[in-house]
This record gives structure tokens, C-alpha cells and sequence, in this order.
């Protein structure tokens, strides 16, 4: 567990110093308190406030869990820095974990600043505190670790740009599959072309299911029992990702 | 005491290392041998970053690669590469924390005298608190030779560590490993510049295609000839030999 923290730390360390990451964040900010403005162009309405923040927080999250998960591990291992960490009494599993934890702490701070700069865009409309609101980023934030999860385990076997194709092919799958097995049944799909559908449904994580904002948008008492379903859906997606991750990662000749 | 019994790599079909079986008892030891024979594969497998095909390395009688073994070792990979936004004392204790031993309930003052000990001892103490994408490759060199002793160890694995230095730098680095030596730890480096190994090995190993074909002394295996002219005259009868079969 101390190596998993020290690489975790120091990830979260090196990440932060990214000039790359300040842009994405800085851009990420201005778009939040622009949604007062947006927002007052459209409807003159709370509601599209929260729509357009909460749309943006996730862009501005993806955009870096995809730029964070695609290089740092594939970084560390095509540099070669990984000589340094695992020519000492640090195991490749500790490694995986430590860069994992790093990145989801990277992500657990932007989407901290973001939030905040979302509550009090929210406040300063005079709809209240948004605990939905921020419930949603938190869902968001499950979904973007798993992401990172997914990238890693990518990252594992294939180059950096690679790894950006697969990860961005997944997280656009995610978020339809499982309106395909919907819509495949709705229109009487059958045979073959079913049995796809559904091995797509059953491969790929179905992340509409970390979509807590249109509760938050339309003021809809939150379900907390389907979030923590989701959260644990998410906690059993990731073991088995970064346990594959590990199992790759062991046997590459580096 | 080091062993390499009956060590083999191999990728898929190609043998990098092939059949190695020696023993090192020696403050120094140099493997010498030409680009591609094998030296580095050797040294990552003693380090643990691979896994021998077949075959094994004990240090003192305990596996090379087992995590208790590895605190007691140094490491500085061949052209080594650094987290660039780092400092150099912020690399070297982001090394030291890895280490899971005695130093981490060491008052943190203590452990920054330790780094800043070892950053004058390599020469890139006044760059300490550069960030390491600001250094040379010189210094980079020397970083890595620095990380390599935070955690005080019995062996040292160098490989390549005179690359790209200048010839003061050369000199220090030299002196440095000397008082390694008269420290009591065991230095093993790879090289291909055979004036390097003259001067400081106590025994060299000539590799070739991943084959042992000299352990010893310089002396005796330079019998009064130049290093350089000993060196091609065995590499050349290995690969007659080599055709002949």
C-alpha cells in the first residue's frame, strides 16, 4: 500500500505541474461562469444553467481523463522512467495502482475546482444549493475513473495514439449501447444481428448509467439507490480492468 | 558473491543471452563487450526488470530479483530518462521513499542532507532544485548515478555510466566509484570503452553474442598486449570458431 500511495502521490505531483492540464482547467472555469451568460441568452432559466455547467464540467473531465489516462502510464513505460520504480522493491501491480490512484486524484481535484465554480454559479442564480447538481458531478467523476481504468489497461499493449482510438471508441459505445439493445429490440431485430447487439451490450460498460444531471437540471429527487448501484457497477468495472491491466503488464518485456 | 547459473534469454526464436554461467567475487567487475551482446539484457535481469528464460542469479546465495534483495541494490539504467518536471532533489527522494526500510522514519532534514550529500558527490549539487528538463545529458547522466545510491546499497549495477560524460566528468565519475570500492560495496558496470575498464575493474567478463568468453583479471587476460588488441584478437577466434561449426 505505500508504494501504491508514494507513485500515487507523485503522479498527482508531476500531473498538476502539466501546463496542458492548467489550459484545460482554466478553459474548463471560464465555460462554467460563461453559462450565467449563456444561459440568460436562452431562457433566462436556473435549469439551463445547470445544463449547460454540468454539460460542460463532464466535457472538460473527459477531455482530460482521455489526455491523462492515454499518456501518463504509456509515458512512464515507453521512457522508460519505469526502470528507475521497478528496479526497486516497488512491484508492476503497485506501479499499475499507483499511477491509477494518481490520475483519479488528479480528476477528483478538477472536478473539485469545477464543482465549485458550479455551486457558486448556481447559488449566484438563486437556485439554491445544488447538492443534485453536485451529486451529478460525482457520478461524472465515477465514470471518468473508469475511463482512466480502461485507458490504462489500453495503455498496457498499445501506443499512446492507439490507446486514444480505443478509449474514445469505448466511452462513445458506452453511451449507446445500451439504447441499441433498445432500439434493436424495439424494431424486431433478430438472429444474429441481436446476439451482437447484446455481446456488445454485455462487453462494453453502459456509462449512461453515471448520468445523474437531467435529476439535478430538473430539480427530480435524486435516486440514490441506482447511483450506489452504479457506483458499485463502476467499482467492479474497474477491478477487472486494472486486474487485466496488471496480468498484461507483468508478462511485457520492458 | 554473485552467480549467473546456466542464464539464458531469449525473444521468441533470438537468444540474447545464451547459456551464461559465471561467478563474480570482486569489488569491481566489468562486463565488456561490443554494442548488442548482451550486457544490458544481463544487467535488467539481475535488477528484476526481466525474467530469465531459464536459468538464475543469486546474490549471496538469495535471488537477485526477490524484493528483499532489492533493497540492498543500486540500479542506473543506460541512458537514463527522468520525470522532466521534477527537480533533482525531489527525484531523488521520490527514489528514497520507494525504498520501504529503516530511512523512512528518518527525519525528513536528515534524508534532504543524505540527497544533497550525494548530489556534491556526483557534482550537480548547485542544480538541485532545477527542474531535471533544464539539465545536460552529463547531468542527467550523474542524476542517474545519484539515484542510484539514496538507499546506501551493498551492489551497485551500472550500466553504461560514463556515456556522454566529458573527460573531467569521466575522471569524477571514476573517482567516485573508487571510493565506492574502498566504501566495501560491489560495483558491477557494463561498458564498451575498454580504456574505462583498465583503469578501474578489478576483473572484466568478455561478452559476445550473449556468450561468456573471458572472466579475470585485466592483466592476465591483456598477458602484456594493449586491452584493445586483446579484446579483437578473442571476439575474432570466438566467431572463427563460430563458422567453423
Amino acid at each position: 500500500m505505500r508504494n501504491i500511495w508514494i507513485i500515487a502521490k507523485n503522479t498527482l505531483k508531476l500531473e498538476i505541474r502539466d501546463k496542458i492540464l492548467y489550459g484545460i482547467i482554466v478553459f474548463g472555469l471560464l465555460y462554467v461562469f460563461f453559462t450565467l451568460f449563456l444561459a440568460d441568452l436562452v431562457l433566462k432559466e436556473p435549469s439551463m444553467v445547470k445544463a449547460f455547467g454540468l454539460t460542460g464540467i463532464y466535457f472538460f473531465n473527459a477531455i482530460i481523463a482521455l489526455f491523462l489516462g492515454t499518456t501518463s502510464f504509456f509515458k512512464d513505460v515507453d521512457r522508460k522512467v519505469v526502470y528507475f520504480i521497478l528496479s526497486k522493491p516497488v512491484s508492476r501491480m503497485q506501479f499499475v495502482l499507483g499511477k491509477f490512484f494518481g490520475l483519479c486524484m488528479v480528476l477528483l481535484l478538477t472536478s473539485a475546482i469545477l464543482g465549485v465554480a458550479y455551486a457558486g454559479v448556481v447559488l449566484y442564480e438563486h437556485a439554491g444549493f445544488d447538492w443534485i447538481g453536485l451529486t451529478a458531478i460525482a457520478m461524472q467523476f465515477l465514470e471518468m475513473a473508469l475511463f482512466l481504468a480502461f485507458a490504462i489497461f489500453v495503455s498496457t499493449f498499445a501506443s499512446s495514439l492507439l490507446s486514444i482510438v480505443y478509449t474514445s471508441g469505448v466511452f462513445f459505445l458506452g453511451h449507446i449501447v445500451s439504447q441499441l439493445v433498445t432500439d434493436a429490440k424495439a424494431i424486431g431485430l433478430g438472429g444474429i444481428k441481436l446476439w451482437l447487439v447484446e455481446i456488445l451490450y454485455y462487453i462494453f460498460p453502459n456509462l449512461e448509467k453515471f448520468d445523474a444531471r437531467d435529476f439535478a437540471i430538473h430539480a427530480v429527487p435524486a435516486p440514490f439507490t441506482s447511483f450506489a448501484l452504479a457506483a458499485a457497477y463502476a467499482a467492479v468495472y474497474i477491478i477487472l480492468l486494472l486486474t487485466a491491466a496488471v496480468w498484461i503488464f507483468d508478462k511485457k518485456e520492458i | 558473491m554473485v552467480d549467473f547459473s546456466h542464464l539464458t534469454k531469449a525473444y521468441k526464436k533470438r537468444v540474447v543471452v545464451d547459456d551464461f554461467t559465471l561467478s563474480v567475487d570482486v569489488p569491481i567487475f566489468g562486463f565488456l563487450g561490443q554494442n548488442g551482446a548482451g550486457k544490458t539484457t544481463i544487467m535488467k535481469m539481475i535488477v528484476g526488470l526481466l525474467d530469465p528464460t531459464s536459468g538464475t542469479i543469486t546474490i549471496d546465495g538469495a535471488l537477485s530479483s526477490h524484493p528483499i534483495f532489492k533493497k540492498k541494490l543500486g540500479y542506473m539504467p543506460e541512458t537514463p530518462y527522468f520525470y522532466e518536471r521534477m527537480t533533482g532533489l525531489e527525484f531523488l527522494r521520490f527514489c528514497d521513499e520507494l525504498f520501504d526500510n529503516n530511512n523512512s522514519g528518518a527525519n525528513p532534514t536528515a534524508r534532504t542532507s543524505h540527497y544533497e550529500g550525494i548530489l556534491k558527490k556526483v557534482g550537480i549539487f548547485a542544480a538541485r532544485n532545477a527542474e531535471i528538463r533544464t539539465y545536460s545529458k552529463g547531468m542527467r547522466q550523474r542524476l542517474g548515478f545519484a539515484q542510484s545510491l539514496v538507499n546506501d546499497p551493498e551492489y551497485l549495477f551500472l550500466d553504461e555510466p560514463l556515456d556522454g560524460l566529458d573527460p573531467i566528468g569521466r575522471r569524477e565519475m571514476k573517482e567516485v566509484m573508487l571510493g565506492l570500492k574502498h566504501e566495501g560495496r560491489r560495483i558491477f558496470l557494463n561498458t564498451h570503452i575498454l580504456a574505462d575498464v583498465e583503469e578501474i575493474c578489478d576483473e572484466v567478463g568478455i561478452i559476445h553474442q550473449g556468450k561468456i568468453l573471458y572472466a579475470g583479471s585485466v592483466k592476465a587476460f591483456c598477458a602484456g598486449k594493449p586491452l584493445e588488441e586483446r579484446f579483437m584478437e578473442t571476439v575474432q577466434a570466438h566467431e572463427k570458431q563460430e563458422t567453423q561449426i
